[in-house]
């Protein structure tokens, strides 16, 4: 019966052609309000990474001093000093383990018809490539001996590769950055996670990706000044090694373990490590030791900021306002059907039958409204893309998204139509029949 | 096949009752074709509907093709109502937007027969009422006869035991109704059970059995001998009751 429904709806459609179409103009413009607010807070917020939720955290211990500190309180720092990251890095906890922070420099191309340019990149450990899956396009990240060694050794983008080498393979060249000869070991492939929560910190969530990889061993070894936020609440001496032996925060690390369920290890490796530094008198305060997740790290960062979440309830507000509207016209396409219900009442259908078929119709309208929803939601996207970088980035619609216009459409469809449909049951035949 | 007993009707509002149907009695066999008479308001309707399922009783006893249908659920009554029901208006009461072909097959869809046998169905009825020829057509390209006659096919369709018939010539001119009436004299003949309201005494005439309704009772049953059907199933054997 679904397939004579299904087709009574589409026939249905026809029906009183300007009431259909406003009908689905209504719950379309209320869908395609949600679909893209929603859309742009499912980008905003969605992890790359999901299946290593569970395994790749960001530590962050407070080495604050004590002044002004409130015993307990959760420091609001976001990185970690260099002795503390070097110090994770060399523990060997975890499967892998990378430090990293922000570097930016010139580069000056062997190509005569390009100029040097300054240009972003990140000084990070060989781990970094695979804890966060980036794909190569040629050759591979640098080895354990180059961190070891310090080695000036590159990993490219592939945009910076096309920009220096053309199509050409360039693994083994060498090139100048901030003065330096450094190998290319590797290129990347197009690699855009969104939001980059590797880089949230420095180049944001929904920043450009960084051009080039280099050893943060060799990084430190050629003194490179860190492209990013600082925070120093002592003294610190002069000069670079002021800055890496003073308790200024400015870099970041991630850890993966090996399976879910080690975040309690991790936890007390955190734990023993502070206590051990407390012993030291290093770290002054009794703050707790934090771990998070790639989920938490985005929450504690409010990567969705409030005016986003805002505006999703506003969408859904207006989509609720569309609904109150749609139960309206329904109301009066149902109505004018009574006629039709006193009929099938009398050849034989049941009130569920009725029920099931003004049901599957108002399930048509939805889909309907879905389609029309989906277009204004790509034309709703492609507008705020045009509002800023950031939400260029955000503003696509991925299946998981175009699903759920459909579910969300045929959902309000359904919602609005429960109540014409069970008042569509309550027709009396015998009046209907014999008012005809 | 229909059997009321001490039947009652009674339309409640919160200021005042009214008995539309009050004590009535009425037994109608298989075969037989039964015109209902009476004037405005006397309660013909409301047994009509009541004899359709259509509307529910207050107390009394209604048994249908044997199956009591007192405190029925409304799936079972519409169900009882497809199989063994089939209903004739006034007004046609044809759906405008469906062709002859679909306004036939609606309750064969709620039967649950398949598209083969919905199909065949369809066209023996519509050919039995001379519109075969018709059936992609829409109601309103058609006469009121002829609507009338879709609408006799609609309810054959679905091989009724008994067909209930509101006035079905009521809108029509005179040569349409004999035309109507002819159909209707012609299927009591094959041997569906005919119950017809109608305020046309030359049509009461022409039934079987009348029954006559006053303020929601049988005042008077004129018996003119057994139909072609009834004589045929029955052999002479009527016993209606009032």
């Amino acid at each position: 019966m679904f397939q004579y429904y299904f087709l009574l709806g589409l026939r249905s459609l026809r029906r009183n052609p300007a009431l259909t179409a406003l009908m689905v103009l209504t719950l379309a413009i209320g869908v395609a309000a949600s679909i893209s607010t929603l859309t742009i807070l499912h980008v905003m917020s969605g992890n790359p990474l999901p299946h290593k939720n569970g395994r790749l955290f960001v530590p962050l211990v407070d080495n604050g001093s004590l002044s002004g500190y409130t015993p307990g309180n959760a420091s609001g720092d976001k990185q970690l000093s260099y002795r503390d990251a070097v110090n994770f890095q060399n523990s060997k906890t975890g499967e892998r383990r990378s430090v990293m922070f922000g570097v930016g420099g010139a580069i000056e191309p062997q190509r005569k018809d390009i100029g040097a340019f300054t240009s972003q990149g990140l000084a990070a450990y060989r781990d970094f490539f695979p804890m966060f899956e980036t794909p190569f396009l040629h050759g591979q990240p640098w080895s354990e001996a180059d961190d070891a060694a310090g080695a000036d050794v590159i990993v490219l983008s592939r945009k910076l590769a096309e920009k220096l080498y053309g199509d050409s393979n360039p693994v083994g060249q060498r090139m100048t950055l901030m003065g330096f000869q450094y190998q290319i070991t590797g290129v990347l492939d197009t690699w855009e996670p969104v939001p980059r929560i590797h880089r949230i910190i420095g180049s944001g969530a929904f920043g450009s990706e960084d051009s080039y990889f280099i050893p943060f061993t060799s990084a430190i070894r050629h003194q490179t000044s860190h492209n990013g936020s600082m925070n120093c609440s002592g003294n610190r001496e002069p000069g670079y090694q002021g800055t890496l032996d003073s308790e200024c925060t400015w870099m970041q690390f991630w850890f993966e373990m090996a399976n879910d369920g080690q975040r309690g290890e991790l936890q007390n490796y955190l734990d023993s490590y502070a206590q051990e530094q407390r012993k030291l008198g290093r770290l002054k305060r009794a703050a707790p030791n934090r771990l998070f997740s790639i989920d938490e790290w985005l929450v504690h960062l409010r990567v969705v900021g409030n005016d986003n979440k805002l505006s999703a309830w506003l969408a859904f507000g207006f989509l609720a306002l569309c609904l109150v509207n749609t139960i309206g016209l329904l109301l009066a396409k149902f109505s004018v059907r009574a006629a039709e219900v006193g009929i099938r009442r009398a050849l034989g259908a049941s009130r569920s039958d009725i029920f099931r078929q003004f049901l599957v119709e108002t399930t048509v309208i939805g889909l309907a409204g879905g389609i029309l929803g989906l277009l204004l939601s790509f034309g709703a996207l492609a507008l705020i893309g045009m509002q800023s970088k950031q939400l260029t980035v955000a503003a696509h619609m991925d299946w998981v998204m175009l699903a759920m216009t459909f579910v969300i459409s045929v959902a309000a469809a359904i919602l609005a139509g429960l109540l014409p449909t069970w008042r569509a049951c309550q027709v009396t035949p015998a009046i209907q029949l014999k008012s005809q | 096949m229909l059997r009321m007993q001490n039947l009652n009707k009674v339309y409640r509002t919160h200021m005042i009752e009214t008995h539309a149907l009050r004590g009535f009695d009425i037994h109608v066999q298989q075969g037989e074709f039964v015109t209902v008479t009476g004037p405005s308001g006397s309660g013909k309707t409301s047994f009509l509907n009541i004899a359709g399922l259509l509307e529910e009783f207050t107390d009394g006893e209604y048994i249908l093709d044997g199956v009591n249908v007192k405190g029925m659920h409304d799936n079972a009554r519409s169900r009882l109502r497809n199989e063994k029901l089939g209903f004739i208006f006034q007004g046609f009461n044809l759906i405008p937007d469906l062709s002859l072909f679909d306004n036939v097959d609606v309750p064969l869809r709620y039967r649950g027969f398949n598209s083969a046998e919905r199909r065949e169905r369809i066209e023996d009825a519509l050919a039995k009422v001379g519109l075969a020829s018709r059936m992609k057509h829409y109601p309103a390209e058609l006469s009121g006869g002829q609507q009338q006659r879709v609408a006799i096919a609609r309810a054959l369709a679905g091989s009724p035991k008994l067909l209930l018939a509101d006035e079905p010539t009521g809108n029509l001119d005179t040569q349409m109704a004999r035309g109507v009436m002819e159909l209707l004299e012609d299927i009591n003949a094959q041997g569906t059970t005919i119950l017809m309201v109608t305020h046309d005494p030359e049509l009461a005439l022409r039934s079987q059995r009348n029954v006559h309704i006053i303020d929601g009772q049988v005042s008077d049953l004129v018996h003119k001998g057994p139909t072609l059907a009834s004589s045929q199933a029955k052999a002479g054997s009527n016993t209606a009751t009032v």
